[in-house]
């Protein structure tokens, strides 16, 4: 099938003069051939299936028929007790002739006379409906019937004969018909055909999708996945090979801002999920205002954390100011020397075929043997032992010029060798210790031997090492002369990875000057705590605090810092950054890092004060650099509600004035005319006990239990959160709900004013219609006693009603919906307007969804 | 044929039969019973004993009949029973045997309790109740005789033991049917495998091989069946939308299946089981048997014992009889008699498809017999 197209491929390219109109007619006849050939292949396929199913069902039923001849025989033995079925066969109550001719139409054997000789069956008592109650879809009581979900709703215009079909969301809709065309085996081979022969233009594609199910596009792509399929088959290796390479983890020349990105966009710190729906993605990152403290350890009591800790060097420092001044150098070299002699010892028994002609192994033929080891292993003391073998490794071998080059290209290398072999190294880094020990005590020369004879006491070495002793201290001798002065700069400075730097100053911004905390728990696998530590001290960047200017003004090279911040202020929340990836579109609201400790605290039962919840505070600066950055629509619920009006038209929202804590003024001290800060009472759920009852206005409306004063909060006004395009669509259907049945129903007629609030500055709209509180039931005055207010509260919006005026025990709330002129329901314009007297088909449908 | 081909997709189209009888075979009607005026529901023959497999039972109303078929079209009236419960409609019946290789009958209908007759000594044997609505179908497990399944209203399928008068268990739940449950079968083979299908035009395959133990202990369980601890099958390894409409009986072909939808035709189709994700999978629709005039539901077809034919009445009275195994397929004979016209709600084909017998709504049983070479 594969060659045969391309044999006649070569034809319309030869002839590319051939008149279009014949290469498409002789297109579709042969898309018609192929079509009858699959169709007959496919009875053929069919049939052969069916056969071969029945010998198999024969196999099965002749099984059976065995069974259940000797059904009765098992009751010979013991009770020969012959059932009185079989005695009526030969004796029946009674026998209906068979019609003797075709023709009998007056032949009816009647039955009915039988009836007496009947054996009568006794009644059984049923079983109770409880008992017999199983998990069903319909026994749960579910939210389900209230949303619509998968559901349409009809709304039917009284006077005028339409009905308005709504479904709830278009998608759901759309959605079977975007549903991906599933291609057959046969329509792959029609495309094959077809492309390949007549080549990928529009022409043949029309044809092709006249035949083949599918988009044109879909078509397309199916194409080239099919034809990626077949190039494939051709040289599956080097795809193989290609790809094994590819799968690296982090890239460490990556900076951390980008190796953070995907993390940075995607995933909700409130919510602490990825690609949270209610917050949405590329949310503004919020630093805490106050300053953490680093995490400090006592430096005095501090232990090794491993046995490249730099406190160990310290302690060798100490020691080999006692015996020799040279001798703490000394050291360092012979440790490392020897653990390269490890490495390349097990590296060589990892190779046997290279170790008697050469006397190191070539680097070549350890990438070639190692790389396919692909390392995961990670731990802090590989880096270590990388680093130093990669020194050790080239600089006899290589003139110092290249000796840079080939060492990046043998770190993979011997990262693989240290892998692979890490067991044996450790060993090795245990009586590398023991070693160290004793060489303080001796000069260098012996010291060399005694690495050297440590080697060849090594049991898993003993054939690898053994002819080599010789070269390996000739090669370490020279090592040692070419290595003075170099060690130190290797171990500190060289190769400090973008990424590497940057986690070094989280680690600093986190831990301190601790280097066994960063390496611990920052740069594990990447460098030891003694690199961090030279790191630190060679002037590495010596800033505890500065880390944080350093890693801004990392941001700013790429221009994404937000200048307005530094700006302004510096001194109160030089933390207080931003970033803002490319294309991030600023979509909901700022969250707030202290966010969690609030709710601690309030765990604890302390009363908070507004002073110490500093999440308000800094909540607020964040917003308002959002909307100076014009990225975020302004802060103004008036102006969405208006633009939302004319979307919605007798849809009405109620505007409210974004209000924080401290009343959205940047820098200004909380109100707190109040008493109390307005969000912690939301936060805590404060609310007024609001009761229900039939309003004195229209339809239901919410009543106060006990008097409150002004500006008291009195509630938290909820609803489902929608989308501006969902409030669109919601909006028609209230729309019509309004004008149809409003003043039939009298339970609906104080919801159907439907609250809407504009979350403004989020794409969001608290929908209260289908779900809410109590609080949904007030009702419209033009002369209200409350109103509401957006507040923000641990960084959500939320709406809560507030007091207008002292307002009496059972008095009923109103609050401005703020009705256009025309907009307003009858009700609301003259109070007392309207019969109750049709029930209406409408009215039984909305009891149906027990929506209210 | 394209255009019904479409659904499918190029070079996956099902077969379809074609309705031009090839006059293979030719039935004659031999005999006509009035059994009483309400409608019978089910009528089949007794394939687990091989010596009653002339022996059939029918179900209308409160009443269960048991007869026999002799040649030249005679038949006999065995038995019969009538509940005393008067507003008991049966809507299903099957043959079942104790262990022992006793004949039972088990009947159920609109009550929800399954009644079980000991034929072999006439009397009531058992009397199950715990479904929580009406028993559209029940179908007995060849192999083991004392398995009776039993679909039902209430969106279950509850496996029995008639011997030890057991419910073993129950399949409903999170997976299972979403409306009324039609029709059951049990795998011919494949003894742990079912087959249910019902109004929520879903074919579900189920498994019962992690509850087996429960099956062979209630065998042996003395205590009262009410103590048994009977489980909950609650999701198919199966299913699969081969309909848009309701699917009123479905029948195992091997390890196909034969399912018929209010839509005018049975289809056969291969249920292709994914292992990766259990509950999914595809359909390979193979052949379709057209049935004119079969749009209403409750009218279910029958096969002989080897599944050479399907006879399917309609809704005005005729009968199809299609050759199952053949491809494409055959349509053997076309049963039509001017007096037959009200709806066929059950066929039963005799052991090797010579008889048919049709019930039909208005309480008539018709017995067609094949007609031979040699009776010219």
């Amino acid at each position: 099938m594969v060659s045969k197209p391309t044999d006649s491929a070569s034809k319309p390219r030869t002839q590319p003069g051939e008149s279009a109109n014949d290469a498409i007619g002789t297109l579709s006849f042969k898309i018609n051939q192929l079509k009858k050939q699959i169709q007959a292949e496919r009875v053929v396929y069919i049939k052969e299936k069916i056969q071969r199913n029945g010998k198999k069902l024969q196999c099965h039923m002749s099984g059976v028929m065995s069974a259940i001849s000797t059904r009765g025989s098992s009751q010979t033995e013991g009770n020969r007790k012959i059932p009185i079925l079989s005695s009526r066969i030969d004796h029946p109550l009674c026998k209906f002739n068979g019609f003797s001719s075709v023709s009998g139409d007056k032949d009816h054997n009647n039955q009915d006379a039988l009836s007496a000789t009947s054996i009568k069956i006794p009644c059984i008592e049923r079983l109770p409906p409880y008992t017999s109650w199983i998990f069903l879809d319909r026994n749960q009581r579910m939210a389900e019937d209230q949303s619509v979900v998968g559901r349409r709703r009809i709304y039917y215009d009284q006077h005028g004969s339409e009905a308005l079909i709504c479904s709830d969301s278009e998608e759901e809709l759309t959605e079977p018909e975007e549903e991906k065309h599933e291609f057959s085996e046969a329509e792959d081979r029609v495309l094959w055909m077809a492309f390949e022969e007549y080549g990928l233009n529009d022409e043949v594609l029309n044809i092709v999708s006249e035949f083949v199910g599918g988009t044109s596009l879909e078509i397309q792509e199916r194409y080239k996945s099919i034809k990626e399929k077949n190039i494939g088959r051709l040289d599956q290796p080097s795809e193989n090979s290609g790809q094994s390479e590819s799968t690296i983890g982090i890239c460490p020349e990556k900076s951390l801002s980008a190796a953070l990105d995907s993390f940075d966009n995607l995933f909700c710190r409130r919510c602490l999920i990825f690609d949270c729906r209610l917050h949405g993605c590329s949310q503004p990152l919020i630093y805490p205002s106050e300053k953490q403290t680093v995490w400090s350890d006592p430096e005095g009591d501090r232990k090794p954390c491993s046995d490249q800790c730099y406190l160990q060097v310290k302690v060798v420092k100490c020691l080999s100011e006692d015996s020799n001044s040279c001798g703490a150098e000394q050291n360092k070299r012979t440790t490392i020397m020897e653990e390269t002699d490890g490495v390349l010892a097990s590296s060589i028994i990892e190779e046997p075929s290279n170790q008697s002609s050469l006397p190191f192994p070539s680097d070549v033929d350890c990438h070639g043997s190692l790389n396919l080891n692909v390392p995961i292993l990670v731990s802090v003391e590989k880096r270590k032992v990388t680093d130093q073998s990669d020194t050790t490794h080239c600089d006899p071998k290589l003139p110092p010029d290249d000796s840079q080059n080939s060492c990046k290209k043998l770190k993979t290398i011997s990262d693989d060798v240290v892998t692979v072999n890490s067991d044996s190294r450790k060993d090795i880094n245990l009586c590398a210790r023991d070693v160290l020990d004793k060489a303080v005590k001796h000069n260098s020369d012996k010291l060399i031997e005694s690495s050297s004879t440590f080697h060849s006491d090594e049991p898993d070495k003993s054939i690898g090492d053994g002819p080599k002793d010789p070269t390996n201290k000739t090669e370490f001798k020279k090592l040692s002369n070419s290595m003075e002065g170099k060690v130190d700069g290797m171990i500190s400075l060289s190769d400090w990875k973008p990424l590497e730097k940057e986690l070094y100053l989280k680690g600093v911004e986190m831990f301190g000057r601790n280097s066994c905390l960063i390496a611990r728990n920052l740069l594990s696998g990447l460098k030891t705590c003694m690199e961090v530590a030279s790191y630190m001290h060679s002037g590495g960047v010596s800033m505890p605090h500065g880390s944080i200017i350093a890693s801004s003004s990392i941001m700013e090279d790429k221009g994404k810092f937000d200048v307005e911040c530094t700006d302004q202020e510096i001194p109160s929340r030089s933390r207080l950054l931003r970033k803002r990836g490319k294309t991030r579109k600023f979509k909901y609201s700022w969250k707030s890092a202290g966010h969690p400790s609030i709710w601690k605290r309030i765990a604890d039962g302390k009363n908070q004060s507004c002073k110490q919840y500093t999440p308000c505070g800094f909540v607020q600066k964040a917003a308002k650099i959002g909307l100076e950055d014009a990225i975020v629509p302004r802060v103004n619920a008036e102006v969405d509600n208006a633009h939302a009006l004319l979307q919605d038209g007798n849809v009405t929202q109620m505007s409210v004035g974004i209000a924080g804590c401290g009343d959205g003024s940047l820098g200004e001290p909380p109100r707190r005319g109040e008493g109390q800060c307005g969000n912690m009472r939301l936060l805590l759920r404060q609310q007024q006990r609001i009761l229900l009852a039939k309003s004195d206005v229209a339809g239901w409306g919410a009543f106060l239990k006990n008097p409150v004063n002004k500006n008291d909060y009195l509630g938290e006004y909820t609803g489902e959160l929608i989308s501006h395009r969902e409030a669109d669509k919601r909006g028609k259907i209230y729309d019509r709900a309004n004008s149809s049945f409003l003043f039939d129903l009298n339970d609906q007629a104080s919801i159907s004013h439907h609250l809407h609030f504009l979350l403004s500055c989020l794409a969001y709209v608290l929908d209260a219609y289908r779900k809410g509180d109590k609080l949904k039931f007030a009702n419209h005055s033009s002369n209200p006693n409350c109103y509401a207010k957006v507040m923000l509260v641990a960084g959500d919006h939320r709406v809560g009603i507030f007091a207008k005026e002292h307002i009496d025990a059972s008095e009923e709330l109103f609050y401005d919906y703020r009705y256009g002129p025309d907009q307003a329901p009858p009700w609301a314009r003259k109070p007392e307007g309207s019969k109750r007297d049709e029930s209406t088909a409408p009215q039984g449908r909305a009891k149906k969804h027990q929506s209210h | 044929m394209v255009a019904e081909g479409k659904s499918f997709g190029l070079g996956c189209d099902p077969v379809v039969g074609s309705l031009n009888p090839v006059k293979k075979r030719e039935y004659r009607v031999t005999n006509r019973l009035q059994e009483g005026k309400r409608p019978l529901y089910a009528v089949v023959f007794n394939f687990i004993d091989s010596r009653y497999v002339n022996v059939f039972a029918t179900v209308g109303g409160n009443r269960i009949t048991v007869y026999q078929c002799f040649d030249r079209g005679v038949i006999a009236v065995l038995q019969s029973y009538v509940d005393e419960d008067k507003d008991e409609s049966f809507y299903s019946v099957c043959w079942a045997c104790d262990v022992d290789g006793s004949p039972l009958v088990a009947a159920g209908g609109s009550n929800g309790s399954i009644r079980v007759v000991d034929v072999g000594r006439e009397k009531i044997y058992k009397s199950f109740v715990g479904h929580g609505g009406s028993i559209n179908e029940l179908r007995t497990q060849v192999l083991k005789p004392s398995l009776v399944i039993s679909a039902s209203k209430d969106e279950s399928l509850r496996l029995w033991n008639v011997h030890t008068g057991i419910c073993i268990l129950i399949f409903a739940g999170a997976g299972g049917h979403r409306n009324e449950v039609l029709s059951v079968d049990f795998h011919p083979s494949d003894i742990y495998r079912i087959a249910s299908c019902g109004m929520d035009n879903t074919v579900k395959i189920w498994s019962m091989k992690e509850f087996w133990p429960y099956v062979d202990k209630s065998y042996t369980w003395t205590d009262l069946p009410s103590k048994f601890p009977t489980k909950y099958v609650q999701f198919p390894v199966y299913n699969a939308s081969v309909h848009v409409n309701y699917v009123d009986c479905n029948r195992w072909l091997g390890d196909f299946i034969l399912s018929k939808s209010v839509d005018n035709e049975i289809l056969l189709w291969e249920p292709k089981l994914k292992d990766q994700i259990p509950g999914e999978g595809a359909v390979d629709v193979l052949q379709k048997y057209p049935i004119p005039e079969c749009d209403i539901w409750f009218i279910k077809f029958s096969c002989d014992f080897h599944y050479n034919v399907a006879a399917v009445g309609n809704r005005e009275g005729k009968i199809f009889v299609w050759e199952l195994q053949s491809s494409p397929p055959i349509l053997n004979a076309r049963l039509i008699h001017p007096q037959s016209k009200s709806p066929i709600r059950q066929t039963a084909t005799s052991f090797d498809g010579s008889t048919i017998l049709s019930c039909c709504e208005d309480g008539t049983i018709w017995r067609w017999d094949l007609v031979t070479n040699n009776s010219h």
